[in-house]
This record gives C-alpha cells, structure tokens and sequence, in this order.
C-alpha cells in the first residue's frame, strides 16, 4: 500500500522537461502555483467539510451551525496530521520538484 | 446506427479508484480550467489589441509581423502573462490530480492488469515488441506535460502511462468543454454514415491508439470486425489492452511505430488515427500517412482525426493557438496546425478528388466543439 505522500512524491519525480515561465519572475510564478494548489485543496475540503455537516446535522436533528468547535488527539490526531502532511506535498510540489532547481540559474534578480 | 460507447468515465477494473477527496480535487482543477477557458483565455485576442500590440510598438516603434513577434508582444502583456502563468499551472495540477489515485491504487490495479493479460480467455491480444526503441520524438518530452511521457514503461506489467492518460483526458476534456460523453470515434461513425454510405470494415486499424478509448469503441459498435491497435509505448498497450478485456471487446493491440507499419499492403478496409497528427513531426507524419495508404486496400478508406486548431483567421489568432508548443510541451502543435495536409495525402497516394477535409461538430459537450478530420480512398 501506497501512502499518499508517497503516491505524490513518485508522481513528481517522474515529470520530465523544462517549466517555462510566463510571469516576469520565477518566483512569482511558483508563489502563484502554490496559491492555485490550495485554492483547490480548499474546495477539496470545503466539499468534505459540507458533507459532513449536512450528514451529522441530519442525524442529530440540529442546525449546521451547531456543530463546530470539537478537538481530537490520540490516534485521531495522528491521522490528520499525515493528511496535513499529504496537503502541504502538494502545495509544494513545485518547490519539491527538482527541475525548479535546474532552473534556478535563470530567475530573474 | 447502433449503440455508441462512452469514451470518457467508462468503469473498468484498471482504472484508479479514486476517493471522494481525490474526486473532489480533480473536479476543482477541472473548474479552474473551465473558469480560465471561458473567462480568461477568452480575452486574449482582444487583450493583444489593449496591451500586448501597443507595447511591441512603443518598445520597436513599429507593429510585430513575424508568428515570433506576435508571440513576443503577446508576452508584454500582463493579462497574458497571468492566464499563461494560471493556465500552465492548471495543467500540472490535473496531472498531480489523477496522478495522485494512480500510484496510490497501483499495487491493486497491476495485479488486475496480470489477471487479466495473462487470463486464458481473452478476446483480444497484447504483442509487444521489446526490440523497438519508441520514437524519440515523442517518447523524449512529456508531451500536454503527461509526466513521464506516452512511452515510460517500468515493465512487467507497468500501466502508469495509459492510466495517466486515460484519468488527465477525462479531467482535462471536461475541462476544455468537451463533455464527458464526447468519443472521438462516434464522430468518424457518423462521418463513415453520412460522407460513405454506412461503410462497416470487416478489418481496421487505430493508429496511435494510447489507451484504446476509441479503439474499444469502434470493436464495441461493430462487434462483428476485427479490430487492431497500435502505439508506440508498453505501458500505454498493456493498459489499452487490459481495459478492452475487462470491457468485454476485442481489440488487438500492437507496439510498433505509426511510420513504419509491420502489416501486409491492403490489410484493412478501415485506417483512422486519432489525435496523433499533432504529436508528430513533418517527416514522421508524412510516412505514417504514407503507411496508412499503403495498408489500407483498394477501396479501402482512411480517416486522419485531430483538433480543430488549423485555419486560424488572423496570424494574432495562430499565435495564441500555439500557447501549447511553448508551455505545454506539445511541440508539433504548431507544425501540425499549418501542414498541408492535403498535399501529404496526394504525395501518399490517395487520389486527389477522394481527398477531403472535414469540419466535425463534437457529438456531446459546449456548441462549437469541433473536430478536424482528413479523409482519402484507396483506388479499387
Ligand atoms: C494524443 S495521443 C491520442 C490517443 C488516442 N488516439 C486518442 O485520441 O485519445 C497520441 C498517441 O500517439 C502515439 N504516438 C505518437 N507517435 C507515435 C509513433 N511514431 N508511432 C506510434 N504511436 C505514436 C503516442 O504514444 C500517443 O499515445
């Protein structure tokens, strides 16, 4: 079984060729990739987030708006951290990859 | 004409399971796309106007003439720059998207992929040629930034490549606007009931097949024919061949290059090729037009399918189309939209009144989806 982080390293480490860029600065650019990759993972969340509540409001019989403000540790708490961990892989990717290395000789200064 | 299968979101045992978080990711990206399509991209024609044009002026102290001029003044405005930046963005997304499910899914879906390669009862076959080195050209460059490319192949029974391309196709088609039902191979169905009297091939080939969409459409709807496949990469094979099976259709499924073709002259009674024409360059596309005349038989007709970028109005237009051969690593894009194609088919030997070019309505999806297609007839 594979983790999800490790899923998503495999997945960066196998994409070939140059990024070319279109903003005036490298930098720039990979701050607006990161920016766009949590905005999905915002709605991937939102979508999680709004299921839940419909569901355990239904079942309790009580507004949405009752629900929030509940913590966890143990073995809860662990989970979410590897899903924390998967989450900001992702937002990294384009750190994590290693042609933004290559590529670092011709940011502009 | 009879039932169509549906290209896109097919269920079959090697596509990835992908959970409810994956799905919601990969639905967000396709909405970004959609959003910068629609609303963004849309723009830019008249941006190169407001911003782009008036730049390359003031910094030239005259207009740009030259594809690379426009490409250039383009890239002075910041409107471009920004959707460019955006759009290049949205693209790696939808591979990390589908990608993500791939590998994670991976142990179980090679194991299904050996179940059913290996499964003493197929309908299909899978002939892999371990002695051809797939083409560089293609094989080299992570063409729409698939990563990898159409030819990574880990062997054994690595099915990464088609896998990829099957999950981004259906994430980035919806993106684009070409609808979840489109199947490229319904629109040369009705093209072969409308143009060529309802012409039903008891021989075919698909050439540059990667993970058998249309190919196990075409042996869906005409259960009766034999229906063959190629492409240049093992992982994209296994995986075309492994989902034909678990669909329940036979398709026959050959490595080996579109340019040199290993079957007898007047094989079929069908050659078509979808989407390929673009990812090759001049010389490969003129002999694997060459080769599709060649096995087809006398009689026999050939259908070259691709996207419908050419006859751009303006050069402005042209250059905004080719945003693909600079950042999205389709690097024959641009050689493909100014071909002439027509040329290439009379040179292979198709005689020129049988030559024609079609403009295709997409079959599902947005209004003015189009595709481009080129046909030609053999002599009897
Ligand atoms: C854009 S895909 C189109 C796939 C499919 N026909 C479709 O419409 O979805 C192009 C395919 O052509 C294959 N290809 C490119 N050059 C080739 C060559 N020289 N010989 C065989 N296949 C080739 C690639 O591996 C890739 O799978």
């Amino acid at each position: 079984m594979t983790s999800k982080t490790e899923a998503l390293s495999a997945l960066i480490a196998s994409a070939r060729g140059p990024r070319p860029i279109s903003l005036q600065s490298r930098e720039a650019e990979e701050v607006l990739n990161i920016a766009l990759a949590l905005t999905v993972e915002l709605a991937v969340s939102n979508d999680r987030i709004d299921r839940l509540e419909r569901l355990v409001a239904e079942l309790r019989g009580e507004p949405v708006e009752d629900l929030r403000d509940i913590r966890y540790d143990g073995d809860i708490a662990q989970e979410r951290y590897d899903a924390t961990e998967a989450l900001l892989t992702r937002a990294l990717r384009v750190i994590l990859d290693p042609r933004g290395h290559e590529g670092a000789a011709d940011t502009d200064t | 004409m009879g039932l169509v299968m549906k290209v896109r979101d097919v269920q079959h045992a090697v596509l990835p399971q992908a959970t409810a978080e994956e799905r919601s990711r990969q639905e967000a990206v396709v909405m970004l796309r959609k959003l910068l399509n629609a609303k963004v991209r849309s723009k830019n024609v008249e941006r190169y106007g407001e911003e782009a044009r008036p730049a390359f002026v003031a910094a030239h102290g005259r207009l740009p003439q030259s594809p690379a001029e426009v490409q250039e003044a383009f890239l002075m405005s910041p409107s471009y720059r920004r959707w460019s930046a955006a759009n290049r963005a949205a693209q790696e997304m939808i591979w990390v998207s589908v990608g993500e499910p791939i590998y994670r899914d991976l142990d179980r879906m090679t194991r299904a992929t050996a179940n059913l390669i290996d499964s003493p009862d197929k309908l299909g076959s899978l002939a892999l040629d371990p002695s051809y080195d797939p083409s560089p050209e293609v094989a080299d460059v992570d063409i729409h930034l698939q990563p990898g490319g159409y030819a990574m192949d880990k062997g054994a029974y690595d099915v990464v490549a088609g896998a990829l391309y099957e999950c981004g196709g259906n994430v980035f088609s919806f993106g684009q606007g070409i609808g979840r039902g489109d199947s490229k191979a319904g629109v040369i169905l009705k093209l072969l009931e409308e143009h060529f009297g309802g012409f039903v091939p008891r021989k075919m080939l698909d050439i540059g097949c990667s993970a058998g969409a249309a190919s196990a459409a075409y042996a869906a709807h005409w259960p009766q024919s034999e229906v063959h496949a190629l492409d240049l990469g093992a992982g994209m094979l296994r995986y075309a061949h492994a989902r034909a099976e678990s669909l329940g259709v036979a398709v026959h499924f050959h490595q080996m290059d579109a340019s040199e073709l290993k079957f007898e002259k007047d094989s079929f009674d069908l050659v078509v090729s979808h989407n390929l024409m673009h990812e090759i360059g001049e010389e490969k596309r003129r002999k694997m037009i060459a080769e599709s005349f060649r096995v087809v038989r006398p009689g026999g007709i050939v259908i070259h399918q691709d996207v419908a970028i050419r006859n751009q109005p303006t050069i402005v237009h042209q250059v905004e189309r080719d945003w693909d051969t600079h950042f999205n690593g389709e690097v024959h894009w641009n050689t493909y939209a100014t071909a002439d194609l027509r040329a290439d088919m009379i040179a292979a030997g198709f005689p020129a009144d049988t030559v024609i070019e079609h403009d295709l309505a997409a079959l599902q999806g947005f209004a003015n989806n189009r595709w481009y297609a080129i046909s030609g007839r053999k002599p009897a």
